[in-house]
């Protein structure tokens, strides 16, 4: 790791005045808890000749609203959002995935912002003397390479899959960010936040060099609603998603499904809403013929690459097994 | 000092009956213990000496290349740089991605300014095709990767043996055969101590002192002798403790010989550790293997022919891999025939790794059982037994599958059924090992303030050496274990043996029982004219020594060692008949499949093995529930990933090259057989680790229906044997 | 400033921004940082925002002791530890130094951390608790003496790694069951196959410490 300033802002404003407008592979970039920045400046992927502390913006609180919305300031830890009782009872699937990230050094380090911001796992992208498209490379390496852990929908140019578990049940609950900047702030949907490869190389989302994604709004959910997260890891122990679905369903007195939400991820360069697949599950009883009709709908896009048509059916079964989890 | 063997020895020394141990065949804590626990104990990545320096090497990032260029200058004038050496030349070659790839030393007064140094050294070099599988080796036309300069293909010269045809018209004659190609994976040991060492240099007519993270204390300092210019016995390597090694650190390696060169050059002490990366791409690897095997069954199950076709897979190394039937016999040994070779790539050379090729020749073997039982309906158990020649084995395969609730189960002839994409099933492996013992020496010091040493010079590489270094003497003398120094970890002790092969209880036991034993009757001629009994007639416990047969007539230990007038030296050396050959295990697996995501959950695991006399049951049930870790990590995880097209290798971090955790353990049964009373004592770190992995594959099969022919378990694999590949 | 309990009726009165701005107050901590003389001088290079660049001296607070340690911005807390203190606590371990093995577990203000993932300079003024800190092999500490009581250890690489998890995972889960256990260990990875000692090791440290409690 080369060495970097370490800028100590007390303001958001300062903070924000010390990131670059334009992005360079050294220009400076935001430090949270440290522990996806750290590893990419120890892999030389960038090499910032300064990091943003938010250690002192006091971004790290939380506040439930009285309908049940839920904000989440971008450094409370993952850890906090794992343990905290009124999290459990009001938002279980945003604990599900904060329990499923990472170990518990990952979760008590870790925070919010830095995992909805946290780079891709490819291993061309993580080694330190691969060149891949992301890194200005003429190509994409693992398009014909080794892309076990590659995305099936949504890939070219390159094909990563995307990695944060917050990311997904956030899509699927309708969260929005906040994001602060040279101009102020501004509000941007999670399902908005991130950028598709053909659309950007430098970054994964549409936050700019110099904005700072400072809180998480989650609205209530609705009364009748059950959802949950179920990741699949390679590695029960610590391990990004192989697949995960964040998987929300309203049922009717009669317990037909009137409304349904379905979004994947670890399968494709953002968190990945699958419209289909809830449509497939309104107006059906929650049984196993309409889980697998949901989980055919699911894959229907999908288009893998030479090693990881495996996730097409693994997508089908976990969709199944997390919808009947809800049961 | 007086030396014992100076008096006539009264008996041989011997292990004892079990019923008689006081201090063996129990759980004994281990004695280094507190000093792990604590964070005390020193590694040589933990060795800090004044002045020392901190050395880091250059590894060319992919296996072929022809360098152009290393150009050192801005490295070597960075701050703190203190020494810098590139190890090619212009138009040098890289020919294979291992020690060959090291392309330059560099040593600074800091970590980060070595770190800094190396990332400035600036490389030009023309790739050149990678040659990184079996399949690009084997191509026409395809470069020659072998490290013998005068190779002229990538393929070994085929080990045969057997009559194909003889073995082909067995075949034709069987009732059932199946046929089946293995694809199984090159392992990496992951030691968590990375191969290093620190290397404090001396004047000429002085030892230098090198801290080795080796299991060859003995070994390493003939192995520095050629780099430093010295005489082996000017070289003293310490390693109190060490972080792993499981077969990959016999020797100093290129990383040792650079600590070296760098200390003499700068005459200061130097600190070389690889790095995890570096470890990865230079420091040795399980060999993987293709094997083609057909096996044939009358229809009582009894093996009857067996053809077996394998290439492995050790990089430039050949590989290992134990010809066929391994473990199982077969009615008529001539209705055997294989044919073994070795297809060399230009990847890092494997190394011996816990019961070299023994894993890979275990996976296809017990595969083919399984397969060929099911085929006759015949149970797994039953068919195992009726192929096996040794009752150990017969008794043990019934004792685990008891233990694993075979009797119960509802399949055991034939693979079950997912239910609603849920599956249940149980698999077994067999396991042989012959741990072997050779020439090795302790000194057991008894001096007359009651303080006993024990010395030979061993290492501890985790399997609990030291702590029996101590805990046979304090059997022999009646003493606790804590009231025994052991010293280890020193090439300046007792000469003892490298540590592979399970060879070092085999070979250092017998050394530290008769150095015991001899001190023990050292004691006891004092004690002839003390307590007026004859040498032999003595029982020593609980910290004291009595006339047998006359209680009455006794003195405390402290006393007894007030007779001396100086310490007593006791000499110990190998003796063959305190040490066992053979040992055998059998192993069960249980696992959950769920069929619609391709999970493996494996449930328990339980292993039963004999061993002789245990020295340590505590230190023991940690290695057989060891071995099975490593295996079911093997079977299930580890995958070494390289880029295919350019060469790099991927899987050089602990991410990609995943290892098993916690949440990855089964409910674990660690079976002592203790119906084998033979009366000696032999190592187990192989034989436990052989058969993990193919009880798993087997229980998957059983649960399902599905045969894995590769390795890992996962979800690709499993999702891809159950509906192919899409 | 943590209003947690959407039940609690609390409206939420404050805006986003008064959201930010009051939780600064909470968090604004003292700069235990500062330049040395010995050492290249912190370079102020935008007057309102505090800057560390280059090598400047820290007092860390480890084990319950100030610890004054010459560090650049990028040490990382383990390198802190094992190689710019003096005396070093080597203790910690360096494994793989990705934050993928565990075996640089500490405590940063009680919370397990990987110390090769986490900047020294940022934990100025925070409590850092090492292996070293529990205990010493004259006076163990019960997840220390247990480790040696079940066998908990094979080459003890990972083992001061897992000591600091186990307390942790005990702090946080005092109740634990056997697969609770296995999660809260999930970050520390052993190689020689120590698994099923730790849990007993773990299991062991939970019916002393319940029995301690009846006992009181």
């Amino acid at each position: 790791m080369k060495d970097f300033d370490l800028k100590l802002p007390d303001t958001l404003e300062a903070a924000v005045g010390e990131l670059p407008a334009e992005y360079s592979r050294d220009g400076a970039q935001v430090l949270a808890g440290g522990q996806d920045i750290v590893t990419v400046m120890k892999d030389d992927i960038e090499q910032p000749a300064a990091l943003v502390s938010l250690q002192r913006l006091g971004l790290d609180g939380m506040q439930w609203d009285e309908r049940g919305g839920l904000t989440i300031g971008a450094t409370v830890t993952i850890q906090t959002l794992a343990e905290e009782a009124s999290i459990e009872r009001g938002l279980p699937a945003l604990r599900e995935a904060a329990r499923s990230v990472g170990s518990p050094q990952i979760r008590s380090q870790g925070t919010l912002g830095g995992n909805l911001n946290q780079r891709p796992r490819c291993p061309y992208y993580r080694h330190p003397s691969v060149s891949c498209f992301k890194k200005g490379g003429s190509v994409c390496l693992a398009e014909f390479g080794f892309n076990k852990y590659a995305a099936i929908f949504g890939g070219g140019p390159s094909y990563y899959s995307h990695p944060s578990d917050l990311a997904t049940v956030l899509v699927m609950l309708g969260a929005t960010a906040t994001i602060a900047g040279p101009g102020g702030e501004r509000q941007v949907p999670l399902a908005e936040l991130y950028v598709l490869p053909d659309q950007a190389l430098d970054t994964e989302t549409v936050l700019r060099p110099d904005e700072i994604l400072t809180s998480v709004s989650i609205p209530a959910p609705a009364a009748d609603a059950r959802s949950s997260y179920l990741k699949y890891k390679e590695r029960a122990s610590y391990d990004f998603a192989l697949a995960a679905v964040a998987v929300s369903v309203n049922r009717g007195d009669d317990g037909v499904v009137t409304d349904a939400r379905v979004v994947l991820g670890g399968v494709a360069p953002k968190p990945w809403e699958v419209p289909a697949a809830a449509a497939a599950l309104v107006g059906k009883a929650m049984a196993p013929e309409a889980w697998t009709a949901a989980g055919e709908a699911a894959v229907a896009d999908a288009d893998p690459l030479e090693h990881n048509g495996y996730k097409v059916h693994l997508v089908k079964g976990l969709l199944f097994r997390a919808l009947e989890a809800l049961v | 000092m007086s030396s014992s063997s100076r008096g006539a020895q009264a008996s041989e020394p011997s292990w004892g009956k079990r019923s008689d141990l006081d201090v063996l065949n129990r759980d004994i804590p281990r004695v280094d213990g507190p000093v792990k626990a604590t964070g005390e104990a020193i590694y040589t990545h933990d060795v800090r000496l004044p002045g020392m320096l901190w050395a880091r090497v250059l590894v060319h990032p992919v296996p072929r290349a022809e360098i152009e260029s290393i150009d050192l200058e801005v490295a070597s004038e960075m701050p703190g740089v203190v020494y810098v050496e590139a190890l090619k030349e212009p138009g040098d070659a890289v020919r294979y991605l291992g020690d060959d790839a090291v392309l330059a030393v560099v040593a600074a007064e800091t970590p980060d300014q070595a770190a800094d140094a190396l990332r400035a050294i600036k490389v030009k070099a023309r790739r050149l095709a990678p040659v990184v599988t079996p399949a690009q080796a084997l191509e026409d036309g395809a470069p020659v990767v072998s490290r013998r300069r005068d190779a002229d293909s990538n393929v070994g010269r085929a080990n045969e043996r057997g009559d194909e045809a003889v073995a082909d018209a067995a075949l034709a004659g069987a009732v059932a055969v199946v046929e089946r190609t293995f694809e199984i994976p090159i392992q990496h040991h992951v030691c968590l101590e990375t191969h290093g060492h620190v290397v404090q240099p001396a004047p000429d007519d002085e030892q230098v002192t090198v801290y080795a993270s080796t299991q060859s204390v003995g070994g390493t300092p003939r192995g520095l002798a050629r780099t430093l210019g010295r005489d082996a016995s000017k070289i003293r390597v310490l390693t109190p403790h060490m972080g792993g090694g499981f077969g990959s650190k016999f020797g100093p390696g290129l990383e040792g010989a650079m600590a070296a060169r760098v200390a003499d050059q700068t005459g200061r002490p130097v600190h070389l550790m690889l790095t995890r990366s570096d470890e990865f791409a230079i420091a040795g690897n399980r060999s993987g293997s293709r094997q083609t095997l057909k096996v044939g069954a009358r229809s009582d199950g009894r093996l009857v022919g067996l053809k077996l076709d394998a290439d492995k897979h050790g990089g430039v190394s050949g590989g290992s891999l134990p010809g066929p039937p391994y473990i199982y016999t077969v009615a008529d040994d001539s209705a055997v025939a294989s044919r073994i070779r070795s297809v060399f790539t230009a990847t890092d050379g494997s190394r011996a790794m816990r019961a070299p090729g023994h894993p890979q020749a275990s996976f296809a073997m017990e595969a083919a059982v399984d397969e060929l039982a099911y085929l006759l309906g015949i149970d797994l158990v039953e068919m195992r037994i009726r192929n096996l020649d040794s009752e150990v084995h017969h008794r043990q395969l019934r004792r685990v599958a008891e233990e694993i609730g075979w009797g119960e189960h509802p399949h055991r002839d034939r693979p079950g059924r997912a239910e609603n994409g849920r599956a249940v099933g149980i698999g077994f492996g067999v396991s042989v090992w012959g741990p072997g013992g050779r020439s090795s020496r302790c000194d057991v010091t008894i001096r007359p303030d009651g303080s006993v040493v024990s010395a030979t010079a061993t290492q501890d590489l985790g399997t609990g050496a030291r702590t029996y270094v101590a805990a046979i003497v304090a059997e022999e003398l009646g003493l606790a274990v804590n009231m025994i120094e052991a010293r280890i970890g020193d090439s300046d002790l007792p000469p003892s043996v490298t540590s592979g092969g399970s060879v070092t209880t085999g070979s250092s036991a017998p050394a530290i029982k008769d150095a015991a034993h001899k001190a023990r009757e050292g004691l006891e001629a004092l004690l002839v004219d003390v307590l007026e009994a004859p040498v032999g007639s003595y029982v020593w416990r609980n910290g004291q020594v009595s006339v047998r047969g006359d209680s009455t007539r006794s003195l405390p230990w402290i006393a007894v060692c007030a007779l001396l007038r100086e310490p007593l030296l006791a000499q110990g050396e190998f003796r063959d008949f305190l040490h066992e050959g053979r040992i055998h295990g059998a192993q069960a697996a249980k696992v959950e499949v769920d069929t619609l995501t391709g999970r493996v959950k494996v449930l328990k695991m339980v292993a039963c093995q004999d061993q002789g006399l245990p020295l340590n049951r505590l230190a023991l049930r940690s290695q057989i529930n060891g071995g099975m870790v490593q295996a079911l990590s093997y079977g299930m995880l580890e995958q070494r990933v390289f880029d295919e097209q350019d060469g790099f290798l991927l899987s050089d971090n602990l991410d990609l090259y995943k290892i098993a955790g916690a949440q990855e353990m089964p409910e674990m049964v660690a079976l002592i057989d203790d119906e084998d009373e033979r009366p000696s004592v032999c190592g187990m770190a192989e034989a436990p680790v052989i058969p993990g992995h193919s009880a798993i594959a087997g229980a998957i099969h059983n649960a399902c229906g599905a045969r894995l022919t590769r390795m890992p378990f996962t979800a690709d694999n499993v999702l891809e044997t159950l509906y192919g590949k899409i | 400033m943590r209003e947690m309990d959407p039940s609690s009726g609390e409206p939420s009165a404050i805006s986003r921004r008064s959201f930010l701005k009051g939780a600064t107050q909470v968090a604004a901590a003292g700069g235990i940082i500062q330049a040395t003389a010995a050492g290249a001088p912190a370079e102020v290079v935008d007057p309102e925002v505090e800057t560390l660049s280059g090598t400047s001296s820290l007092e860390l607070l480890v084990n319950g002791k100030a610890r004054s340690v010459e560090v650049q911005p990028r040490t990382t807390l383990l390198h802190a530890l094992r190689t710019h203190m003096d005396p070093p606590l080597t203790g910690t371990k360096e494994v793989c130094g990705t934050g993928s093995c565990g075996a640089c577990t500490v405590l940063i203000d009680g919370q397990p951390a990987y110390s090769c993932l986490s900047l020294a300079v940022t934990c100025a003024g925070r409590p850092v608790t090492t292996v070293e800190g529990f205990g010493s092999a004259d006076a163990m500490s019960d997840v220390q003496q247990a480790f040696c009581d079940k066998d908990g250890m094979m080459c003890g690489f990972c083992t001061p790694g897992f000591v600091v998890a186990t307390h942790a995972a005990l702090d946080r889960s005092p109740k634990a069951s056997l697969d609770e256990l296995k999660y809260e260990l999930s970050g520390n990875f052993c190689r020689c196959g120590t698994y099923p000692h730790v849990f007993d090791a773990a299991a062991a440290v939970q019916e002393d410490r319940a029995r301690g409690e009846e006992g009181r």
